[in-house]
């Protein structure tokens, strides 16, 4: 059992951040009937007893049950948020969230509350990055957090080679989430469309099947572009190249421009794909397997 | 008439006599010929006397410029230097670029012609005022970069413009680049050629603007190529640089390491363009008017930095065995510094490594795979001709036949000149790119690689219609290189043809049609094989090293594929169908005819491999520690 010293029993929502590639408040993007904020508040409290949400000075929120703090100062950063957080939250450790996830995966937050003992942060490692706007933190680190906030470190990276910091690991986060749909956030309105038609083809019951998965690897201007040399998407039945396009467009809304067609349904001139280091192919009619390898690099080999 | 884009004349410096002569260059030649190296290469074949000694006074070394350059149209800078190759004995056709280029056009001149051999080290100096030979002792030994110094501080004019050889060029390395402004006309050995001739520099201030004959046409032309230039289709080369080829070529099982052993590499990852980028990244640079600039400076732990290009990258790394990055940076400088090949450096000291390792090569200073401090000694040793240096300075082929033991079968060349690195056995359509380029085994001059990363051929397999393929690429890239226009823009044209020719016509004013122009390229090409067939090319110079034919793949996802020399005779017959040669590879007198070309002239008795170099006295050196 769990003692008290070790329970996760607050929920902390960052709702202040900057919107401003999205043009309007994420918070209140809204997923069918309800505004985002809504949304996440509704999953997390099915967790955790204690919500509280950090706001920026006059934004406008609906009615929520929980308990709202403002910012001291217009937007701080991750950091300022989580201190505001931390200091009105009433149990010993908090998750902490930013609000545009559309995408939580229960199962894995009450999992990463699990992994608390012993730690004073728990923190998902996904595909080479670390999340530490979907993390536990142990209300004893708020002194070192406000330490940083005064010396304008305002990542909460920093934080995370002073603490015992459990970084999880790809592996144990994918038997949870295996697309790391939880770490989807939205910084653009393309990013809104594609999360709103996901959320409601799930919501709908309608949304195809996952028939298996596919490991895309990124080359040159992709990788360096995304910030990661390989993802794992989730395929459809009979999928096809595509499909795979489309599902990397949700993953890496980076690559949309550079690399992916506006459209994220073709590759830009002087993009190519390879299926497991063999054939190159463009046409996104050619089907992809399980288990497949997308490799999606520069067509021109000129050195 | 005036014709526009071009001067109509050469200059022509005979060492010798230390006289000059200002020559015209007919129209035709130029419409026929086009610039950069299809007018190098018709200079070559006529200055050249068959069967030159490629470091005898008598071979001329020939610098063109180009119609487009000086035009301001984004990557056009540039020039060639076309001579005797003194690694192969075939043609040698190198470009560079950058501001040495713009000076060439400003000069007043479309080619510069230098023959003979000074009896001192010399600088020619060619400005408004004339032509000037000045002495160049105190600049023996000095790196490239320290002579444009130099040079330019002594002349003091800013917009003197050197381009010069290292000390790698004056001890007749026979890899010896030209330089100017950190960049090389580097293969073939060019700069031997140069250093044989007691010519150190090449500085050159000149204000004679050529006039186009549509300026208004040629500014709107510039806009959209500019405009173009910075699509996806050059991303590559503006965000990472030729080093991105490194962690692809090693994920499809075409990245040669250990002398051609392996087609994969353990530290690819280390070594990749990306991890270099993201935690060494210095600096991007470019050529003079260009938009893309695919030069990538990175840091070196010294604390300095260094310009890294993919093939410097594979050649001083995997195919060394070396895994250690700053150790690859270090070889890159020191071949920059002495003005080396860094292709043929890498796949010269890869070859006296597996033959170290063979136990055919006792004297091999400490050279294995892997070993980066004998690489690090190596090096200046190569540019200093002492100890084992000297019997690399030959390159892989003449070492391999000086020292015999069978290890000509490990050297990595084709026609003498080292393998890039892109690996035949699984480029398949690269392949036979290597075995018929003119200069022998070269990614430059044409790009066939392009088809098996296209999708459209099965780069494993051997399938026709490879020839055809090939022969497209070779004249495509003598169309780029003659125009002159950097072949990383070459995938931004919809119709290349159609646009360049337009392009040349709106700077020549020439009523130019893409037809003319597909022709003028295949008459460059031609004229090159044309040349080596004079100084003795036989059909077995076409051909691959006898590993790429025997050995199949060792490892990586075409681990097991295999070339066979059947396999490649298939190809080098399709290809001689396609381009309408005689079955045996060389050049008919129809299609001579065809093309304009001159008749077939006696064929030079002696073979590039069998021919000895006159004793050459290797000049007094200063700053060099003899040893
Ligand atoms: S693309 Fe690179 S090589 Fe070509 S002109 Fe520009 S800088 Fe020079």
């Amino acid at each position: 059992m769990t003692g008290e010293r070790d329970r996760v029993g607050s929920a902390i929502i960052l709702a202040g951040g900057k919107s401003s590639r999205m043009g309007r408040p994420k918070a209140m993007l809204s997923f069918g009937e309800e505004p985002l904020v809504k949304l996440v508040i509704r999953g997390l409290a099915t967790l955790f007893p204690d919500i509280v949400v950090v706001a920026a000075p006059g934004q406008e929120l609906p009615e929520l049950p929980v308990t709202l703090v403002r910012d001291e100062v217009a937007y701080q950063g991750p950091v300022g948020g989580l201190c505001y957080g931390l200091r009105e939250c009433r149990s010993a450790a908090a998750f902490v969230t930013s609000c545009d996830v559309p995408f939580l995966s229960l199962p894995l937050v009450s999992h990463l509350a699990a992994r608390l003992p012993g730690h004073d942060v728990v923190v998902p490692h996904w595909e080479g990055r670390l999340q530490p706007l979907h993390a536990v933190y142990r209300r004893s680190v708020l002194p070192l957090l406000e330490r940083q906030l005064e010396r304008g470190e305002l990542r909460p990276v920093f934080l995370f080679d002073k603490v015992r910091t459990l970084k999880l690991e790809e592996d144990e986060i994918r038997a949870l989430d295996p697309d790391g749909w939880s770490f989807f956030n939205m910084n653009t309105p393309d990013d809104y469309e594609c999360a709103l038609a996901r959320w409601r083809a799930a919501t709908d019951g309608a949304a195809r099947p996952a028939a298996g998965r596919c490991e895309v690897e990124l080359f040159g201007v992709a990788r360096l572009r995304a910030r990661t040399s390989r993802v794992s998407v989730e395929l459809p039945e009979s999928a096809t190249l595509a499909h795979v396009w489309s599902a990397l467009a949700r993953k890496l809304p980076v690559l949309v421009g550079p690399v992916l067609t506006e459209a994220a349904d073709g590759l830009t001139a002087g993009h190519v794909c390879n299926l497991n280091g063999r054939d190159f192919v463009r046409d996104g009619g050619r089907r992809v397997a399980p288990g497949d390898r997308v490799l999606l690099m520069s067509s021109d080999a000129g050195g | 008439m005036t014709v526009h884009g071009f001067h109509g004349r050469l200059l022509h410096v005979d060492l010798d006599s230390g006289r000059h002569q200002w020559r015209e260059i007919g129209a035709d030649r130029l419409r026929a010929f086009v610039g950069g190296i299809g007018l190098g290469t018709s200079l070559l074949y006529d200055f050249a006397p068959p069967g030159v000694e490629p470091l005898a006074p008598e071979n001329p070394l020939v610098f063109a410029s180009a119609p487009l350059a000086g035009t301001g149209l984004t990557t056009t800078a540039k020039y060639a230097v076309v001579t005797k190759s003194p690694l192969t004995g075939f043609i040698a056709d190198s470009l560079s670029s950058s501001f040495f280029a713009l000076a060439l056009k400003a000069v007043g001149v479309d080619a510069l012609v230098v023959t003979g051999r000074a009896p001192e080290p010399l600088c020619l100096f060619v400005g408004d005022g004339g032509v000037e030979l000045r002495d160049a002792r105190h600049l023996w030994g000095k790196s490239a970069a320290d002579t444009e110094n130099a040079v330019r501080a002594e002349l003091e004019g800013a917009a003197v413009r050197v381009a010069a050889v290292g000390p790698a060029g004056e001890n007749l390395v026979r890899f010896a680049t030209i330089s100017n402004e950190g960049r090389h006309a580097g293969r073939g050995g060019v700069g031997a050629v140069m250093g044989s001739k007691n010519l150190k520099a090449i500085a050159l201030c000149g204000g004679k603007q050529v006039a186009v004959a549509d300026p208004e046409g040629v500014a709107a032309a510039a806009a959209s190529l500019r405009r173009r230039s910075l699509g996806t289709h050059t991303a590559k080369y503006r965000e990472v640089g030729t080093v991105a080829n490194l962690a692809v070529f090693d994920r499809l099982g075409a990245l040669p390491a250990r002398n051609f052993q392996q087609p994969t590499f353990d530290a690819a990852d280390e070594l990749s363009g990306e991890s270099l980028t993201e935690t060494s990244f210095s600096r991007r640079n470019g050529c003079a008017s260009c938009t893309i600039r695919c030069e990538r400076l990175f840091r070196a732990s010294s604390g300095g930095e260094q310009r890294m290009e993919y093939e410097t990258l594979f050649a001083l790394g995997p195919l060394c065995g070396l895994e250690d990055r700053e150790a690859v940076l270090e070889a890159a400088r020191l071949c920059d510094a002495y003005g080396l090949d860094s292709i043929s450096t890498g796949g010269t000291l890869a070859w006296a490594m597996e033959c170290a390792e063979r136990g055919l090569l006792p004297e091999a200073g400490g050279l294995r795979f892997g070993a980066a401090e004998a690489v690090l000694d190596a090096i200046p040793a190569i540019a200093e001709r002492r100890g084992v240096g000297d019997l690399l300075a030959e390159g892989s082929r003449r070492a391999a036949l000086a020292l015999g033991r069978g290890s000509l079968d490990w050297a990595m060349q084709v026609k003498g000149l080292e393998l890039p690195g892109y690996e035949p056995r699984s480029l398949k359509t690269m392949a036979l790119g290597l075995a018929v380029s003119p200069r022998g085994a070269c990614h430059n001059r044409s790009g066939a690689y392009e088809a098996d990363f296209s999708g459209k051929v099965d780069r494993l397999d051997s399938a026709p219609p490879r020839g055809a393929l090939v022969a497209a690429s070779e004249d495509f890239g003598a169309a780029l290189d003659s125009l002159i226009v950097c072949k990383f823009l070459r995938n931004c044209f919809q119709d290349f043809y159609a646009e360049a020719a337009d392009l040349l016509a709106k700077v020549t004013g020439w009523d130019y049609s893409a037809a003319e122009l597909r022709l003028a390229a295949e008459r460059i090409h031609t004229l090159k094989r044309c040349f080596n067939e004079r100084e003795g090319w036989r059909p077995e110079d076409d051909g691959l090293p006898p590993r790429v034919l025997t050995e199949s793949l060792a490892a990586g996802v075409a681990q097991g594929t295999r070339l066979t020399r059947d396999e490649l005779r298939e190809m080098l017959r399709d290809y001689y169908q396609a381009r309408g040669w005689r079955e045996d590879g060389r050049v008919s007198e129809a299609k001579r005819k065809a093309l304009g070309l001159p008749a077939k002239q006696a064929v030079s008795k002696l073979h590039p491999r069998e021919a000895t170099a006159p004793e050459i006295v290797i000049p007094a050196k200063a700053g060099i520690q003899a040893g």
